[in-house]
């Protein structure tokens, strides 16, 4: 089972000997593989690095390498002399032909142990970041567990890897070719939430009544990856997470789960756990005319602004107060006239009220503005 | 050297002590209790399961498998309910060329018996709501009967779980039946494929049957108790969560059914609508009350389903068939309009009596026309043939925004429902006819403009 296909042997012969490529000579003295480092922190490519303990004679030595079945960047291939950088010297690389090996040809003033490190890009190897998160019943906190799944599919076996990751410790791992294995890799209780709602004005309908099924209300938790929160020391990768919450009596719910964004340091990590059927968000048009209208010579309409107004109902039939954010969207060059609720401009064109209300309640929010149209 | 391994190898009949349990046993450690929670937005079920392991001092290896049932390997997950800081579930294990197999690596500071919860989604398992309404013969008033009908067709028998049902909307990245067959686990070389693409392929294969084709099985409700097993229903989060009393023990294809609640003497309205671009030129039948207290219900939300509305038609309880609608989720204090299609006992006939242009306006240049307006008297005749009273609410939906409406006769009350649209709602007492009229003025072209 564990007979890795990354073969090295050392061959050590007179120069004179030497006659071409038919004269590569089977296994000679198998050095051990010594210190593995598999690096996980690039998405396209892992990194192996392993060290190696060679007996070297005086004179020429040839090390023969070959990775038949291995998922090998042959170019990326790279050895260091470790103990004696000085004084061992790596001559040339050949290749023979219609194989995935190589020869490298070391010189030696002398015979000697000598460690080398050879590290190559491996592919099939990879790593994924799932999270799993228990909510309290409150919504107000979640513990955060975020798993390792290692997966290596490369063709080659690993004992005792040193596996590193773009943040955090590295670990000791076995992990042989098409296997997978899932490790907690970063465990953080109590960490705050923001829980929203959100109607995007853009993107839901605005008579809910007249479909045919719910309309929901998206429904987030937000977590901000900072000290405050009890997190902030690396980023957060990217990853599927599930969301659980406790239901208080000894087991939990689970609630949704969403593909989290990779998340820096500062940033905020957004998470949509589905949506919320008893917030009803009803929005209508009232007004839409057109005023302050210019005229040119020939009496055509040059210039005008329309008068608009819009309307939305939110109803809340939940017990709990809610606080929603309406996302409202107005192109062109707009100023607001009259609205009920403040608002905040996200950009030129979508605008933000955050709005509360009460349990078993309703707010209505409505606004007018001018818009100006140029023919 | 390798380091000496303690192999604990506990072979976990995970759900099933019945013989057609797909795993094999070695040790069964003490079972404790099953919980189900079965989603009905996403087929989708929470299994948990609590038992007792018996840890051996260091390294422990315990090993979990699944074929043949639609297990999602990647939401496997084990926990121990007590020395939690003495326990420690270092990895989870596919194996290589194994299939439905994971091993679990627990490092144990202590030896004995630790109770443990495993949990996972399963695939298969599924239930609905559906709803029995009996009309009074006045029909002022409705009997509810709630039912939800639980389906297993998981793969697996669940003997004594409690069973827990979830009403709400969850949000789910993969389907568990793409899951539960993805080998590798978590994908192998190739990043994950498309869910879409291999449950096509699934299903071409019969691996996997679409929710909808499962088909709904003749069901078995088994008397346990002298009574009908009670609903215990809460909220939480943005679901609602209904507990079984005691357990269920729902077998492989079976469905079982549970009644969910009944409430006799619900007050309802017969509300009718008229909507030419919606419902065309016939009226429609709406049943409707308000999920609260007023209505003696607001007990509960109620789940979307199927609702079959019958009419009592004497005291010797014979029934006649009005109609059927499927029910959205209706949230505590929501209004219930249950649509029961076309009617003709009740008709709406708007005829336009009178058609007049005014108010012309003229370009300066060309002297073509450039405005004018438009008058137009509609008389609406409403008739009720029914021996009940009724409410009715009409929907005119006008071509534009600038527009006037005003009194022509008798005229029933209205209200602008947007810019375009009015909504005039009466009451009609049995076996009655009324006739209303409204004046509608259109402003076109410059005349749009030139009153503001």
């Amino acid at each position: 089972m564990r007979n890795p296909k990354v073969a090295f042997c050392l061959v050590t012969i007179l120069l004179s000997l030497l006659s071409g490529a038919q004269a590569r000579i089977k296994l000679v003295a198998l050095p051990q593989r010594g210190d593995t480092v598999i690096r996980l922190d690039n998405l396209t490519a892992t990194l192996v690095e392993e060290e190696r303990i060679l007996t070297l004679q005086e004179g020429l030595n040839q090390v023969d390498f070959s990775w038949k079945g291995v998922q090998l960047d042959p170019d990326s291939i790279r050895l260091r002399i470790i103990t004696h950088p000085d004084e061992v010297n790596l001559l040339n690389v050949s290749y023979p032909p219609n194989e995935s090996a190589l020869v490298w040809q070391i010189s030696s003033p002398r015979a000697r142990e000598e460690k080398i490190r050879v590290s190559y890009l491996l592919s099939g190897i990879s790593r994924l970041v799932t999270y799993k998160t228990l909510a309290d019943k409150e919504e107000t906190k979640v513990d955060i567990k975020s798993y390792l799944v290692l997966r290596n599919f490369s063709g080659e076996d690993f004992e005792a890897a040193r596996v590193q990751f773009d943040y955090g410790e590295a670990f000791e791992k076995d992990i042989r070719n098409e296997e997978t294995k899932r490790m907690l890799f970063l465990k953080k209780d109590a960490i705050p939430i923001e829980k929203t709602f959100t109607f995007d004005a853009a993107l839901l309908p605005w008579e809910p009544e007249r479909q045919s099924g719910n309309v929901g209300i998206p429904v987030h938790y937000v977590i901000k990856n900072n000290k405050d929160s009890g997190l902030g020391e690396h980023v957060l990768s990217n990853g599927k997470v599930r969301i659980y919450q406790d239901d208080g009596n000894g087991s939990a719910i689970f609630l949704g789960e969403d593909n989290a964004d990779y998340t820096p340091v500062g940033d905020k990590m957004k998470l949509y756990l589905g949506d919320s059927r008893d917030l009803v968000v009803t929005q209508r048009q009232l007004k839409n005319n057109k005023i302050n209208i210019v005229r040119n010579s020939r009496n055509n309409i040059i210039l005008y602004d329309t008068d608009e107004v819009i309307r939305a109902g939110i109803e809340n039939f939940k017990d709990q107060e809610a606080v929603i954010t309406i996302v409202e969207h107005i192109s062109g060059q707009w100023d607001m006239e009259e609205t009920t609720h403040k608002y905040e401009r996200k950009d030129a064109n979508t605008l933000l009220f955050r709005i509360k209300v009460p349990p078993r309640g309703k707010q209505t929010l409505a606004y007018r503005f001018h818009r100006r149209n140029v023919r | 050297m390798r380091k000496l391994h303690f192999f604990l190898l506990v072979l976990l009949i995970i759900i099933a002590t019945t013989a057609q349990a797909k795993v094999d046993l070695v040790t069964l450690p003490q079972r404790d209790k099953v919980q189900l929670t079965i989603y009905n937005s996403a087929d989708l079920t929470l299994v948990r399961e609590s038992r007792f392991l018996t840890m051996k001092k260091g390294q422990n290896e315990l090993q979990f498998s699944w074929a043949n049932t639609l297990i999602d390997p990647t939401s496997l997950d084990l926990l121990p309910l007590k020395m939690a800081d003495k326990i420690d579930v270092y990895d989870l294990t596919f194996p290589p060329r194994v299939k439905d197999l994971g091993l679990w690596h627990i490092n144990s500071a202590v030896s004995g018996k630790v109770p443990v919860e495993i949990s996972f989604f399963t695939s298969g398992i599924s239930w609905r709501a559906y709803y029995l309404a009996t009309l009074a013969p006045n029909e002022s008033t409705v009997k509810l009967e709630g039912y939800v009908l639980v389906t297993n067709n998981s793969g697996e028998d669940y003997a004594n779980a409690q069973t827990r049902l979830v009403v709400g909307k969850v949000h789910i990245l993969d389907r568990i039946a793409g899951l539960a067959r993805r080998y590798p686990p978590y994908g192998g070389r190739i990043a994950f494929r498309d869910e879409a693409d291999q449950l096509v392929a699934l299903e071409a294969e019969g691996l996997y049957q679409k929710k909808e084709s499962r088909g709904r099985r003749s069901f078995a409700a088994k008397a346990v108790l002298s009574r009908p097993k009670e609903i215990k229903k809460e909220g939480l989060s943005e679901y609602f969560i209904y507990t079984i009393e005691g357990t269920e023990t729902i077998k492989n294809g079976w469905s079982k059914r549970l009644p969910s609640f009944k409430q006799d003497d619900i007050p309802v309205v017969n509300l009718y609508k008229y909507e030419e671009e919606r419902f065309g030129r016939s009226v429609v039948r709406f049943l409707s009350f308000k999920n609260d207290k007023k209505h003696k219900l607001g007990k509960e939300p109620l789940p979307g389903g199927l609702i079959k509305v019958f009419r009592k038609l004497d005291e010797e309880a014979h029934l006649s068939y009005v109609g059927r609608d499927d029910t959205k989720y209706i949230p505590l204090g929501e209004d219930v309009e249950l649509n029961l299609g076309a009617v003709r006992d009740v008709e709406v006939k708007p005829t336009l009596m009178n058609y007049k242009t005014t108010n012309y306006l003229f370009n300066a240049s060309n002297k073509n026309i450039s405005g004018w307006d438009e008058e137009k008297t509609f008389s609406v005749k409403v008739s009720n043939y029914r021996a009940l009273p009724i409410k009715l609410e009409i929907r005119r939906n006008f071509p534009h925004q600038y527009w006037e409406l005003s009194k022509a006769g008798d005229f029933a009350k209205y209200e602008k429902v947007d810019l375009d649209t009015v909504e005039f709602t009466l009451e009609l007492p049995a076996n009655t006819t009324r006739v209303f009229s409204y004046l509608l003025v259109t402003h076109e072209g410059d005349r749009r403009h030139q009153r503001q």
